[in-house]
């Protein structure tokens, strides 16, 4: 079942133009030109009970303005969003029950007070029986060890600590999708495993649908089977990691170690980097194998030893951003 | 209905809770409030008491009905700033993006703007009011009798409702101008000049403004006026206290569809 349903999802917004110096500020007030700036395009997409979505894309590009209309922070400009089949921007209050929200920038917890008081106020926002809060806890703390700082005021915990506290405070009503924006930006690799294995266990035990943005290579490669990559409010790609990879990256490169300087050309491999005795070569699976390849360099010149590199989720990246023409 | 009410309490039961732990969480900053604040009020009222010895009375009221007036007006000041100081600083609100999280929530957005956190540094407001008024009280023979009680209560429910609501409505400016702009000092100004003196040493055109397009009248000049038997060109004797009740209602409704037609308009803050 389609847990969210975005349909022709559009928001402009309008930029008033400003004239230059007094003249043009003067010339504002009384005549106000305003530029629309389309922020998200057209943007249709399903996403199915259950699954882990990436979302990715520069900054600017129409992320976050994506997942706020997703989650009722914004109204669309037309279009519209469905959770659970309702739509967001006429049932906000019913919708947002049923959501779990973590800006990695920002902090819904209190500052001041001891973590455990955000999480009663929680427990009260959200109308969260006795039995399933407790029960609730007990799941978090098994998976974030969250009882080891629930008594410490949420200014002395550390980055990834409030992060692991954001996030039980996200999940306590039990919502059935998870909106996280840049979940582990900041952290140190303690704290961005902890995060992802946050992820994958509810996931995993309680079926969360799971939508994050980020920046993150590590966080794709590890959590997300489908990734969907907006460029300037456009959606360019989406479907699973592997598909996207040989779809706009279908290349492989192989590294050569040589005995001397001298590297061996081929013409169905591109050769992208030569220093010293290395030499790597690109070619596209679809034109020779790389047992071929490997056979045709070294029967022209001696090889001392060989490598294979698949695409990188650097290399999809930098190709969805700036389109397929650029050389790599 | 009954189990929203229920909702609603519990949750503000919560804010309240968490308001006070703050509170003590810093401690010094509350007694510093407590020592400047109610001299900002006690000072006020020493002019007061200044004008009075110079020129006999203000627009025919004497010393001690002024006070009660006075010290009526710093009460439901007190209140506002407790529960409504928020509209103050909405522009803050709008530009940072804090309704981000409010409407991520299942309440009221208006309610959560409002009572996510007290202001309980407006408690150091209410001690000046309340010696003053009492004072007045004194001097004007005031009997604390059960119909004079319910009227007081009235009036200081309406009075903070109508402040709280043109904080609110002026605050929601910022959904439109999108720019940070401090309105507590002109709205505390209006509200000082306009509610602890009486009305009627203002030209006819003014006053007519105040009882009826910005009630402002009804925090505390009519009903003051009312209770110490002062007539006034206010109708229906013995009903100011209602009215009051009335025109607060009637504020804060016009300041939430204002408030909720801006919020249309809100477009979050970037990272």
């Amino acid at each position: 079942m389609a847990v969210i349903e975005v349909k022709n999802l559009t928001k402009d917004y309008k930029v008033n133009k400003k004239g230059k110096g007094l003249g043009g500020a003067i010339k504002n007030l009384f005549v106000r030109e305003k530029t629309i700036v389309h922020a998200v395009k057209d943007l249709s997409f399903t996403i199915e009970k259950g699954e882990i979505v990436a979302f990715i894309g520069p900054n600017g590009a129409g992320k976050s303005t994506t997942v706020k209309m997703m989650s009722g922070i914004l109204n669309p400009t037309s279009g519209q969003v469905l959770v659970n089949g309702k739509d967001v921007a006429k049932k906000r209050k019913e919708v947002v029950m049923d959501l779990g929200v973590v800006f990695g920038q920002r902090t819904q917890l209190n500052w001041d007070l001891r973590l455990g008081e955000s999480f009663e106020l929680m427990k009260r926002i959200y109308q969260i029986p006795d039995e399933r809060y407790k029960e609730n806890l007990k799941v978090m703390d098994d998976i974030l060890g969250i009882n080891e700082i629930i008594d410490i005021p949420v200014r002395q915990l550390s980055l990834g600590q409030r992060m692991r506290g954001d996030l039980v405070a996200a999940m306590l009503h039990s919502p059935s999708v998870l909106f996280l924006d840049e979940p582990t930006i900041g952290l140190d690799v303690d704290g961005k495993y902890a995060i992802r294995k946050f992820i994958k266990e509810i996931n995993r035990v309680k079926g969360t649908t799971v939508i994050l943005t980020t920046h993150d290579l590590g966080d794709i490669q590890e959590l997300c089977e489908r990734l969907i990559i907006i460029n300037n409010g456009e959606l360019m790609e989406d479907g699973p990691l592997q598909e996207v990879t040989e779809r706009i990256a279908p290349f492989k490169t192989l590294v050569v170690e040589f005995y001397d300087g001298e590297a061996g050309v081929h013409p169905k491999a591109e050769l992208f980097y030569h220093e010293g005795n290395i030499a790597k070569y690109r070619f596209r699976k679809a034109d020779i194998t790389a047992a071929q390849l490997i056979e045709e360099i070294s029967s022209a010149k001696e090889i001392k030893d060989v490598s294979i590199e698949e695409a990188s989720i650097d290399d999809i990246i930098r190709i969805a951003y700036h389109g397929s023409n650029e050389k790599i | 209905m009954l189990s929203g009410i229920r909702h609603y309490t519990s949750v503000t039961l919560a804010y309240l809770k968490l308001s006070i732990l703050t509170v003590f969480e810093y401690p010094a900053n509350m007694i510093g409030w407590l020592i400047s604040n109610p001299l900002q009020f006690i000072v006020g009222f020493a002019t007061i008491q200044f004008v009075v010895k110079e020129f006999g009375d203000i627009a025919g009221w004497n010393y001690g009905q002024l006070a009660f007036l006075y010290g009526l007006a710093i009460i439901s000041h007190a209140l506002s700033m407790i529960f409504f100081v928020q509209g103050w600083f909405m522009g803050y609100s709008v530009i940072e993006g804090d309704f981000d999280r409010y409407l991520l929530r299942p309440m009221s957005v208006l309610y959560q703007f409002c009572f996510t956190q007290f202001n309980l540094i407006g408690i150091t407001d209410l001690i000046p009011g309340l010696c003053v008024f009492i004072y007045g009280c004194i001097q004007v023979g005031f009997v604390f009798n059960l119909r004079n009680i319910l009227a007081l209560v009235a009036i200081l429910v309406g009075a903070t409702f109508i402040r709280g609501g043109v904080y609110i409505a002026i605050g929601s400016s910022s959904f439109w101008s999108k720019s940070i702009v401090d309105f507590g000092g002109y709205t505390q100004e209006l509200f000082d000049k306009t509610t602890m003196y009486p009305l009627s040493m203002y030209p006819e055109s003014v006053q007519f403004i105040l009882t009826f397009i910005i009630p402002i009248g009804w925090v505390s000049f009519y009903p003051a006026a009312e209770l110490m038997g002062i007539s006034t060109d206010a109708f229906m004797p013995g009903a100011a206290p209602l009215i009051s009740l009335g025109a607060g209602a009637l504020v804060f409704a016009v300041a939430s569809v204002v408030f909720y037609a801006g919020l249309k308009k809100y477009e979050s803050a970037g990272n």
